[in-house]
């Protein structure tokens, strides 16, 4: 009996570990394997989705294509996508937010070059991108001056990047108008706390690091103290990741170690780095002035300004747009460039594929085929158009039947936000997604908007950008946290430490590569004080 | 004598039992054996695309990359210095623990202490880590407030905020999540021990600490010197999610150690070749010291592990 029974078991161990092969369809001629970020929504299959039906109707039957979803967690895509493409399993057209990534299959040739594909069966890609656009994804690799359409740029479509809050009941407690100017600001700060408007625990200015990007913030806090007029756009350009070294920078820090030791700046900011402390303060009320994206205290997903208003009567933030630079008194602030993610072929993949791939992209930017993808079915994702076109009465995701639910972004990847076909419509329908905050939401686009510059980025890839990013990145998060809490008598000392130790850590080599690219005219973006 | 006969008869005789090794033995070839060739990545530069085959060779050239960094003698020092607290800190106090468990003779009460204490392990860093947080984080963190309001102290201590008490923050942290789990071993080596020279030493007229110091002890004495062994081996090799989880950017040039910096310079930028020649320097310098700790057990007479 024990014999028999160990066979048993053993039997049954050695079947568990196989798996059985499937039998694949051989209706259509070719199956186009499409990635898809997976933010694992309740109910929503992307593998068996409206969206797929939609496309795999319109789109997949009438060209004998059968269409497959891949998803992949959008929170590990660059992770999941390596590990797909070593394996050759990748799908046929990815999608990555991971350049250094793409920079690198591109060089090791693991990439489709789409000229040809793109003139025959992309005309709405064209279109619904730009050609500026568009150039975004051609590259060089072997350095002979000839570029091929490596990848296609999703394109956003909203490129406003952070927005500044402050408290309007406070203000009006404080009989202060909005302030305007950094002064005004720390005016207002001190009165908060003097006033303790958020009781005890009152913390006016919320600093937080967001460590994986410290220079989100620190840029645009720094750059109202940069005297633009006296450096030049090859510096800003050198030093587009490393603003601490721009002249005047430090004066930044220096007023925020003051804050700090006023007891005005949020004093577990280095230590509180994903905000568990900081989202109970938000919501308690203890916080008088913080810095985010442009919309974070209004969206649905994490709604500060509701939960805030929960605990606090009357409680209520407001965009403010004070930090004026002290030369000139413009408010700088960066937009993104309009290339978002990165769609592309893989190398491997026959002709016949890549062409469908293309068809696919192109199919999905003709402006029906948009509006359907990203809004689904009029009575069930909606209700009724306005007399622009527009859906009315979007139903929030889990109101959705099962089979009606869907990811406008990440099935509709190539663009990075709702399309209507002019930026105006646009703009009016993402104001409209922020229920009863219209006008608190266009306020702050508009102050995000003024004297706006569009970020930095390179038609070349930078090695040593790969290479020491992640190295330096750490420093200047290090840089932010000493500086702004050290004895105001070390901060000279602390300082120069830390400034030595980004160089060391492999700035310096980024910098010059940068310097490097700037006079060979490879790169993209804005200098400030040319506006 | 049975164990003359031939291994083959061994494997007719019991050939379930070897069926059922396969796949365990599979896994491993498959995972642990099959993997090992990718060291070899180590010395290339490394293609997604292009492969192991297709890579360019280089030597020495990852290895001299990393180790330039600025970051990599700090990370290594830390690994060290914070495995060595932890060894220090954490080994005794599963010997005690384990000790002490064994003389408490009310069945109900050893059980939910023994619960009790293996519960943390069972705790993900992340909860660890906010939990961490909320109790020492500087004027609102448990211990501080209540320190500060009461009087007892003027200014913050610093657990989360300077580098050599974080360090010790961190050691204490780790040492209190996994004392109960390491008291498991002990226990069963003490069950293991014949009773009998127990009663003997009592009929001798040994009090209880004395039994614990001449029995107890020299009985699990091979337990402790091959725990002692493996865990030395491990000196050079620290868990990523702790470190990262528990370090802030205050203290970045004290909690970095191997694998937050692997993280950093290889996985994040897709460099799998450097990330690689880490791992590797970390397993040789790990083999060494495991040879030498096995050796000096060796030579004070005990078994050792192999």
């Amino acid at each position: 009996m024990k014999k028999i029974m160990t066979l048993v078991l053993a039997l049954v161990l050695a079947f568990s570990c196989m798996c059985l092969p499937s039998f694949a369809e051989v209706e259509y001629d070719l199956t186009l394997r499409v990635e898809v970020f997976d933010r694992s929504i309740a109910g929503l299959n992307l593998e068996d989705c409206w969206q797929l039906h939609y496309a795999q109707e319109h789109f997949g039957d009438p060209n004998g294509i059968k269409l497959q979803f891949v998803p992949v967690s959008r929170w590990e895509e660059g992770d999941i996508l390596t590990t797909q493409i070593s394996g050759e399993t990748a799908a046929d057209i990815c999608i990555t937010y991971n350049g250094d990534l793409v920079n690198a299959l591109i060089a090791d040739g693991g990439v489709y070059a789409l000229d040809d594909l793109v003139d025959e069966y992309g005309a709405n890609i064209v279109a619904f991108l730009g050609e500026n656009l568009l150039s975004y994804g051609a590259f060089d690799p072997d350095g002979d001056g000839v570029k091929a359409q490596y990848t296609i740029p999703a394109r956003r479509i909203s490129v406003v990047n952070q927005g500044a809050f402050v408290r309007s009941d406070w203000l009006k407690a404080l009989d202060m108008e909005e302030p305007k100017t950094i002064d005004e600001l720390e005016e207002y700060l001190y009165a908060a706390k003097d006033a303790e408007l958020g009781g005890e625990m009152t913390i006016p200015f919320s600093y937080a690091i967001f460590t994986s990007n410290p220079m989100f913030a620190m840029r645009y806090y720094i750059s109202a103290f940069v005297n633009f007029d006296e450096i030049t756009e090859e510096d800003w350009i050198a030093y587009k990741d490393n603003p601490e070294m721009l002249p005047g920078a430090k004066e930044a820090f220096e007023l925020f170690n003051k804050w700090y030791h006023d007891g005005v700046l949020y004093e577990n900011f280095a230590v509180d780095t994903d905000s568990t402390i900081g989202d109970t303060y938000m919501t308690q009320g203890y916080f008088g002035y913080f810095l985010q994206q442009y919309d974070q205290p209004w969206r649905t997903d994490k709604n500060y300004q509701a939960e805030m208003a929960k605990n606090v009567e009357g409680a209520e933030w407001i965009p403010v747009n004070a930090w004026a630079n002290i030369y000139n008194g413009k408010t700088y602030h960066d937009n993104y460039d309009a290339a978002g993610l990165t769609i592309f072929v893989p190398g491997w993949v026959s002709e016949e594929t890549a062409a469908a791939a293309i068809k696919y992209l192109d199919w999905m930017c003709v402006p029906e085929n948009m509006f359907a993808m990203q809004n689904g079915v009029d009575g069930i994702n909606y209700h009724g158009l306005d007399e622009n076109g527009l859906p009315l009465n979007a139903v929030p995701t889990d109101q959705v039947p099962d089979e009606h639910k869907m990811h406008v972004g990440d099935v509709v990847f190539i663009s990075n936000g709702y399309n209507f076909g002019d930026d105006a419509k646009n703009a009016a329908y993402v104001a409209r997604s922020f229920p009863g905050y219209e006008a608190q939401v266009a306020q702050s686009v508009l102050y995000s908007n003024t004297d706006a510059w569009t970020q930095i980025s390179f038609t070349v890839p930078i090695q040593e950008a790969t290479d020491y990013s992640a190295t330096v990145i750490t420093k200047q998060n290090e840089l932010i946290a000493q500086t702004i809490s050290c004895d105001p008598a070390d901060f000279d000392a602390v300082w120069d430490e830390y400034i030595q130790a980004i160089l060391d850590a492999g700035a310096d080599k980024v910098i010059e590569a940068y310097r490097q690219a700037y006079l060979d005219g490879n790169y993209r973006g804005t200098f400030p004080a040319a506006n | 004598m049975q164990n003359r006969k031939k291994p083959l008869f061994w494997l007719f005789r019991d050939w379930r039992l070897y069926l059922m090794l396969i796949v365990p033995v599979a896994w491993y070839v498959m995972f642990c054996y099959k993997p090992m060739v990718g060291v070899i990545i180590a010395f290339q530069k490394f293609s997604l695309v292009k492969g192991m085959a297709g890579s360019t060779w280089t030597g020495l050239e990852n290895f001299e990359f990393v180790m330039n960094l600025r970051d990599f003698p700090l990370a290594l020092k830390n690994t060290l210095w914070l495995n060595f607290m932890g060894l220090i800190m954490g080994f005794p106090v599963p010997i005690i623990l384990a000790i002490m468990l064994n003389e408490i003779r009310n069945r109900g009460v050893k059980r939910v202490s023994q619960t009790l204490l293996y519960l943390p392990h069972f705790l993900s860093w992340i909860i660890i880590g906010g939990m961490v947080l909320k109790i020492f984080a500087p004027t609102t963190g448990v211990v501080n407030a209540s320190l500060l309001r009461s009087g007892i102290i003027k200014e913050n201590i610093p657990f989360l905020t300077e580098g050599p008490t974080w360090q010790l923050t961190y050691t204490i942290v780790g040492v209190w999540q996994n004392m109960g789990w390491g008291t498991i071993l002990y226990l069963s080596a003490i069950t293991g021990i014949n009773m009998e020279l127990f009663e003997a030493a009592k009929i001798d007229g040994a009090n209880k600490m004395q039994q614990i110091w001449h029995v107890t002890l020299p009985g699990i004495r091979s337990t402790i010197a091959v725990l002692l062994i493996l865990n030395v081996g491990q000196m050079m090799n620290i868990s990523f999610d702790r470190p990262y989880i528990l370090g802030n950017t205050l203290v970045q040039d004290y909690c970095d150690v191997l694998s937050t910096f692997v993280y950093r310079t290889g996985i994040t930028n897709a460099k799998f070749d450097r990330a690689t020649a880490i791992g590797l320097f970390q397993s040789v310098v790990g083999l060494v010291m495991i040879s030498a700790a096995n050796f000096v057990t060796k030579k004070l007479g005990e078994d050792g592990i192999w």
